[in-house]
């Protein structure tokens, strides 16, 4: 009867070299500049906070971890907002290109996250003398921790792997609008406290010295993201057309 | 317009295709039906026979193509969608619910009128009315085949697909499958018929399809078949279709 | 034992036609009906998890009994030298939290004996109208759970309510009706895991934070008798949670159900 074989849909063929659709050379090749990009700053950064900002007058040098922290928390969010974004794009157009982004940025943001979950309480430790406070939003970067962890078990847990990225991916945007809510509740619950904690590891003062440097340490932690995300992004298309390849009729 | 005048085919499949991830299970399958045509499929197992009649009536989002019932495309058309009607091997029934419930429940969900008369009369048909307030879940193999056949028929489906109905059924009940398949060929109802059964689906079929591996490999009228050699057509075409 | 309708008794294999012939010999075809409505459908489906709840009493009876042992076991793990009443709120909607997700997962697995789901998929209903089906059955079970809950805590726990009754319905029923969207919605996602329902506490408990802080201030303030005006905030944010999620998980169910 017909000849002609019918293909899988965009995303699942592997194109073969030159082809336009969906090259992953250029993908390297960003994530390799953006890497070379992210160490110099990374090491403008690092000159910065041991030699250029002040040691803050009443934490001292256990401030310096600040310049951890915060970037850590930025770039934590902004990785949840690239999959929340990336999510709702896969659920209305099924391109599991949307996917392999959302998951790559996931799987970063999820590694970031843990950072804050560790510089806080070890910054907190001696600021405090309490290793774990309900601050704000300490609180709202654990429960972003558990949406991230909810998100990786229904990607694994799901019966077959498209329905699990499907799940995965309205986890991404319910958890995306339930955040703002969250927050706003966090919020509202320590103010109820008597003596509301407030974290301020930058210290008493803006001094310039210390923004600059913090900035400086976010675009680092930035463009640090995006490297490794794009690395991790071909990974995960890699997998997709070897496993394409795999099932694919001989 | 009304339905036997439609100039629109009963049924009409348009490249349709089915993908889950990289793997297929149906890859590009084109057909149409006129009202009244009686069509019997046959194909092995994973031939992507249930996922095609899912497709059908709109349980199912095809990945390519599109499905259209009496013109109207059974996916954005809550119309198209009553015209169907599917009996599977599943019964689609709720075991805590009683016969009656189960019908009541479905005559609820298509809005259909005279609610009550019809539950009664769909029972009766399929001589269950004695059993009406009696809960599925003690109903054997059989009764509850019955009953599905009459969830299937309850809202007067102009197209009945039917996925191997005939699977565990007690003689009694498979007697009443068939007597009810030779009553639907009335010239007003399409009908897809999906078995393992050679000589039974060949019974009532006006057009015979063989579907190997997401394919239609053989369409032809149930005229140019010889029951005698069939079988042996048939395993030679889903062998050479492998 | 019913017995037969009067008139002929039909032989038992009859025809098909039948089945859509009336009374009075007319056909109905499915060309002459309308359709459900909207509202018609979500009461269809809501009624039918109802009746099947009403039967089996399942549901309720483990959500209930699970909600008593809870009670029993804070009665033993609570020091007495702490004052039940300032802990009552919180004590309450930790109980309630943990019983209305274990009876979630169940609702869902009653749609996959024998598939009915896929029978229901197969009419021409809405995704939004089986979604909210779903959920309103689901806010009455759960608020039915509750209605028991409260009075046992303060059986247990002396614990006299001094604030405005009205006030903590308000709270009781908006907290759920939160509680309920997204649980249906994540419940029919847990349903076609491996993991089913042991997933489901994981995905719920942070996305319901906003419902618990402010579900168990409202409710604290209310057990020592603080004035209705002292909760209005947190009804007011109970009520915009639920607004913005009835909405997204209405919109975004269909996604859940696509094979």
């Amino acid at each position: 009867m017909e000849t002609t074989t019918a293909t899988p849909p965009a995303g699942y063929v592997h194109s073969g070299v030159g082809s336009s659709n969906d090259s992953l050379a250029s993908t390297r090749t960003w994530a390799v500049g953006l890497g070379v990009l992210a160490g110099l700053a990374m090491l403008a950064s690092l000159y910065m906070v041991f030699f250029y900002a002040p040691t803050e007058a009443t934490m001292g040098i256990v401030q310096r971890i600040f310049y951890v922290h915060v970037p850590s928390a930025w770039t934590a969010f902004m990785a949840f907002g690239i999959v929340a974004l990336c999510s709702a794009g896969y659920l209305w157009l099924r391109d599991p290109r949307l996917d392999a982004i959302a998951v790559s940025s996931a799987e970063l943001g999820v590694v970031f996250t843990t950072i804050v979950l560790i510089t806080g309480p070890l910054w907190g430790r001696i600021a405090w003398g309490a290793w774990w406070v309900w601050e704000p939003r300490l609180t709202l970067t654990l429960l972003l921790w558990f949406i991230y962890v909810g998100y990786f078990m229904l990607r694994g847990a799901a019966e077959n792997p498209e329905r699990g990225r499907r799940f995965a991916a309205i986890l991404g945007v319910v958890g995306a609008i339930d955040i703002p809510l969250i927050h706003l509740s966090v919020q509202w619950w320590r103010s109820q406290h008597p003596k509301p904690v407030i974290m301020r590891p930058e210290g008493a003062q803006a001094d310039p010295a210390i923004v600059q440097t913090l900035l400086v340490s976010l675009l680092a932690f930035t463009l640090l993201f995006f490297s490794l995300m794009l690395f991790r992004y071909g990974l995960e298309r890699l997998q997709t057309r070897a496993h394409a390849l795999r099932a694919a009729p001989r | 317009m009304s339905a036997a005048a439609a100039p629109a085919p009963a049924v009409a499949a348009r490249g349709v295709e089915k993908w889950y991830g990289p793997l297929a299970a149906v890859r590009g399958i084109d057909f149409s039906l006129a009202p009244g045509e009686f069509v019997t499929v046959f194909g092995p197992n994973g031939a992507g026979k249930t996922t095609l009649l899912r497709i059908l009536c709109g349980a199912v989002k095809p990945t390519r193509g599109a499905v259209t019932i009496g013109g109207e495309d059974v996916g954005e058309s809550g119309a198209a969608r009553r015209r169907i009607g599917l009996l599977s091997h599943q019964t689609f029934l709720y075991p805590g619910l009683s016969a009656a419930e189960n019908l009541d429940f479905y005559a609820r969900l298509y809005g259909l009128p005279r609610r009550g008369e019809r539950v009664e009369a769909a029972l009766v048909s399929v001589g269950l009315h004695d059993r009406r307030a009696d809960r599925v879940r003690t109903f054997s193999r059989g009764m509850q085949q019955r009953l599905a056949l009459a969830r299937t028929l309850l809202h007067g489906p102009a197209v009945i697909l039917l996925d191997e109905p005939y699977t565990g059924l007690d003689p009694h009940a498979a007697a009443m499958l068939r007597t009810v398949l030779e009553r639907l060929k009335d010239g007003r109802r399409t009908v897809v018929l999906v078995t393992h059964n050679l000589s039974q689906g060949l019974e009532q079929a006006d057009r015979v399809v063989v579907q190997v591996a997401g394919r239609w490999v053989s369409d032809e009228p149930r005229a140019a078949v010889d029951a005698a050699s069939f079988e042996r057509v048939y395993t030679d075409r889903v062998a050479a279709a492998v | 034992m019913t017995t037969l309708a009067a008139g002929p008794r039909e032989p038992a294999i009859a025809a098909a036609e039948d089945v859509s012939v009336s009374s009075d010999g007319r056909a109905m075809d499915a060309d002459e009906t309308a359709g459900a409505p909207f509202l018609a459908q979500v009461w269809a489906v809501a009624r039918k998890d109802l009746l099947l709840e009403v039967r089996s009493r399942e549901r309720l009876m483990s959500m209930a009994t699970f909600a008593v042992l809870v009670a029993v076991v804070f009665s033993f793990a609570v020091d007495p030298a702490v004052r039940a009443r300032s802990i009552g709120g919180a004590m309450i909607w930790v109980t309630v939290l943990f019983a209305g997700t274990l009876g979630m997962g169940r609702s869902w697995a009653l749609e996959r004996e024998a598939e009915a789901l896929t029978g229901v998929m197969l009419a021409p209903i809405d995704h939004g109208a089986l979604f909210l089906g779903k959920w309103l059955a689901n806010l009455a079970i759960v608020l039915a759970v509750e209605a028991l809950v409260f009075p046992v805590f303060a059986l247990f726990f002396n614990l006299g309510f001094q604030g405005s009754l009205t006030a903590l319905a308000a709270v009781v029923v908006l907290a759920t009706v939160g509680f309920m969207a997204l649980g249906t919605l994540f419940g029919a996602i847990a349903a076609h895991t491996r993991l089913g329902e042991t997933l489901l506490p994981i995905l719920l408990l942070p996305l319901l934070a906003p419902v618990v802080i402010f579900a168990c201030a409202a409710t604290q303030r209310l057990l020592v008798g603080r004035p209705v005006a002292d909760v209005v905030s947190q009804l007011k944010m109970l009520g915009a949670f639920d607004l913005v999620f009835l909405f997204v998980c209405t919109a975004v169910f269909g996604a859940v159900l696509e094979e």
